[in-house]
C-alpha cells in the first residue's frame, strides 16, 4: 500500500515540474523549450500557436525562430521532397521577420538558415531539369532567386540564372537529338529562353549557337514538310517564312563564328544557313573554311 | 550534389545539332518543277507513258527528284527521273533540269533536243536568251525564275497565263 502511495506520489511531483515549468510562459517559450529538446513535433506545436498570438505574432523573434523550427523539421523529414511544404513555411516566416521591428538580432543567423535553404532548392531544380518535371524545376528556381535576394539584397544571380536557362533550353531543345521535333509553342519557349540569356551576356556563345540552329531548324522543318504539290502562292508565302527564320538565325551563329565558339560546328552552321538563303557563294566560302580546317587536322 | 553538377554541366556542353537530310535549295527547286507539269501542256503524244524528268550533270536536285517521284504522279503519268552525265547522252524527256556545271554547254543541249518538247530549265543568270525556257533566279535570298514564252512555246508547249504572272520576267 505505502509502495502504491508513494509510486502515485513520485508520478504527481514528475507531471506537475514538467508542466509547471510552462506555468506563465507563453507559447514561444514552449516551443523554445522543445526545440532545445530536439523535439521538433511539440517546437512546431507551440510556434504555431505563437503566431496566432497577436503580441508575440508581432515579434520578429517569433517568425525567425518559426523559420527556424520549420528549416529543421524539413531536414528531418521532407529533404527528399523537391516541392516542400515546411521549407516553404519556413522561407515565409523569415520574410515576415524581415518585415517586424527587432529582426535585427536575427538578420545574420536568418540570412544562413535561408543560404541553406536556396541552395536546397537550386539543387532541387537542377534536379527535376527533365522532360516532365522541368515546369516545377522552374519554380523551384524562381523561389531559389527570391530566397537568394532575401538572405542577401546584394547576391549576384546573373550567371545562376544564364545558367539556369541555358540548362533548361537544351534539355527542352533535346540535347543533341537530330530527330527531335519540336512543336511551336516549344519553340517559342526555348527562343525566349535563349533570348533571355542574351540580353543578360550577349556574348553567351552558347546561346548564340543554339538560337541561330534553332531558327534555322525551324526554317528547314517547315521546307521538309513541304508538299510537292504546293501551289505556288502558297509555296511563295511559305518561302518567305523561312528565308526570314534564316535571316533571324544568322546574326546569332555569326556572333559564335566572332566567338571562336565550335569552330567547325559554327561554319557548318554558316554554310548551311546561306545555302538556306540560296547565296551559294557564301555558303561555299564557309565550307571551304571548314574543309581547310580539317585539313589542317 | 556532385550528380547534380553533373546534370547541369551535362545540360550545359550539350548543343543542338542541325537538321540533316533537308536540302532546302533542292527541295523548292522540286516543288517550283512539280509545278511547271500542271501550268504548262505537254502535245498529246507526250501524255501516256512515264512522264521524265531529265537532269544533265551533277546537281543535288536528282536526289530530290528521286524522292519527290516516290510519291507524286504528273496527272495519270508515272515520274520518271533520269540522269545524263554528257549531253550526247540525252535522251527524249518532258523536262531537262541542266545542272550548273553543264550550263556552258546550253547551246548543245538546246541542239541535242531540239526535236523534242522538251522544256529546257536552268539555274543560271543569262540562260533564258540562250534557250532555256525557264531559268531559276534567286531575288532577295528567295527562289524565284523567268519564263521564256517563246522558247517554250517552239517545242509545242502551251504555258498557262497563271504561270506568266508567277514569273519575275517573261520573255
Amino acid at each position: 500500500m505505502n509502495k502504491r502511495i508513494y509510486i502515485l506520489f513520485m508520478v504527481s511531483m514528475l507531471t506537475s515540474s514538467m508542466f509547471g515549468q510552462f506555468i506563465g510562459k507563453d507559447d514561444l517559450s514552449v516551443s523554445l523549450f522543445y526545440l532545445q529538446q530536439s523535439e521538433l513535433d511539440s517546437a512546431k506545436k507551440y510556434i504555431d500557436l505563437a503566431v496566432l498570438d497577436e503580441e508575440l505574432a508581432s515579434e520578429a523573434k517569433t517568425w525567425y525562430y518559426r523559420g527556424y523550427i520549420y528549416k529543421d523539421l524539413y531536414k528531418e523529414k521532407e529533404r527528399q521532397n523537391s516541392l516542400s511544404p515546411l521549407r516553404l513555411i519556413s522561407v515565409a516566416a523569415f520574410e515576415k521577420m524581415f518585415t517586424l521591428n527587432g529582426r535585427d538580432a536575427f538578420l545574420v543567423n536568418a540570412s544562413k538558415t535561408l543560404m541553406y535553404e536556396a541552395s536546397t532548392l537550386y539543387n532541387d531544380a537542377v534536379g527535376m531539369l527533365d522532360p516532365e518535371k522541368y515546369k516545377l524545376a522552374e519554380s523551384n528556381f524562381e523561389l531559389y532567386k527570391k530566397v537568394m535576394v532575401l538572405a542577401d539584397t546584394t547576391a549576384e544571380l546573373g550567371l545562376a540564372d544564364v545558367k539556369f536557362k541555358l540548362a533548361l533550353a537544351s534539355m527542352l531543345n533535346g540535347a543533341g537529338e537530330d530527330d527531335v521535333q519540336l512543336d511551336s509553342l516549344q519553340i517559342v519557349q526555348i527562343k525566349g529562353l535563349y533570348l533571355a540569356v542574351l540580353e543578360v551576356d550577349s556574348n553567351n556563345a552558347s546561346a548564340n549557337y543554339n538560337l541561330a540552329i534553332l531558327y534555322y531548324n525551324q526554317g528547314a522543318d517547315i521546307i521538309n514538310e513541304m508538299d510537292y504539290d504546293l501551289d505556288l502562292i502558297e509555296f511563295s508565302r511559305i518561302q518567305d517564312l523561312c528565308i526570314d527564320l534564316f535571316l533571324d538565325g544568322l546574326p546569332y551563329m555569326k556572333k559564335s563564328y566572332d566567338l571562336l565558339y565550335k569552330r567547325k560546328e559554327t561554319l557548318v552552321g554558316l554554310s548551311n544557313i546561306y545555302y538556306g538563303l540560296n547565296d551559294m557563294e557564301k555558303s561555299e566560302l564557309y565550307k571551304n573554311e571548314l574543309l581547310s580546317l580539317e585539313s589542317e587536322d | 550534389m556532385k550528380k547534380l553538377a553533373f546534370i547541369l554541366i551535362s545540360l550545359l556542353i550539350l548543343n543542338s545539332g542541325f537538321k540533316v537530310g533537308v536540302d532546302t535549295n533542292s527541295k523548292m527547286k522540286a516543288i517550283f518543277i512539280m509545278n511547271f507539269t500542271r501550268y504548262i501542256e505537254w502535245p498529246e503524244s507526250y501524255r501516256e507513258g512515264n512522264f521524265v524528268v531529265g537532269v544533265v550533270g551533277n546537281s543535288p536536285l536528282y536526289t530530290e527528284l528521286i524522292k519527290m517521284a516516290k510519291t507524286k504522279k504528273v496527272a495519270s503519268q508515272t515520274l520518271e527521273i533520269r540522269k545524263f552525265d554528257e549531253i550526247g547522252d540525252i535522251a527524249k524527256c518532258h523536262i531537262l533540269y541542266v545542272s550548273e556545271n553543264k550550263s556552258q554547254d546550253i547551246l548543245s543541249v538546246v541542239s541535242q533536243v531540239k526535236q523534242n518538247s522538251t522544256l529546257i530549265i536552268t539555274a543560271k543568270e543569262g540562260l533564258v536568251d540562250r534557250g532555256s525556257g525557264i531559268n531559276f533566279v534567286v531575288k532577295n535570298n528567295r527562289q524565284k525564275f523567268e519564263l521564256n514564252k517563246k522558247n517554250v512555246e517552239k517545242k509545242q508547249l502551251k504555258v498557262s497565263a497563271n504561270l506568266e504572272v508567277l514569273a519575275v520576267s517573261v520573255k
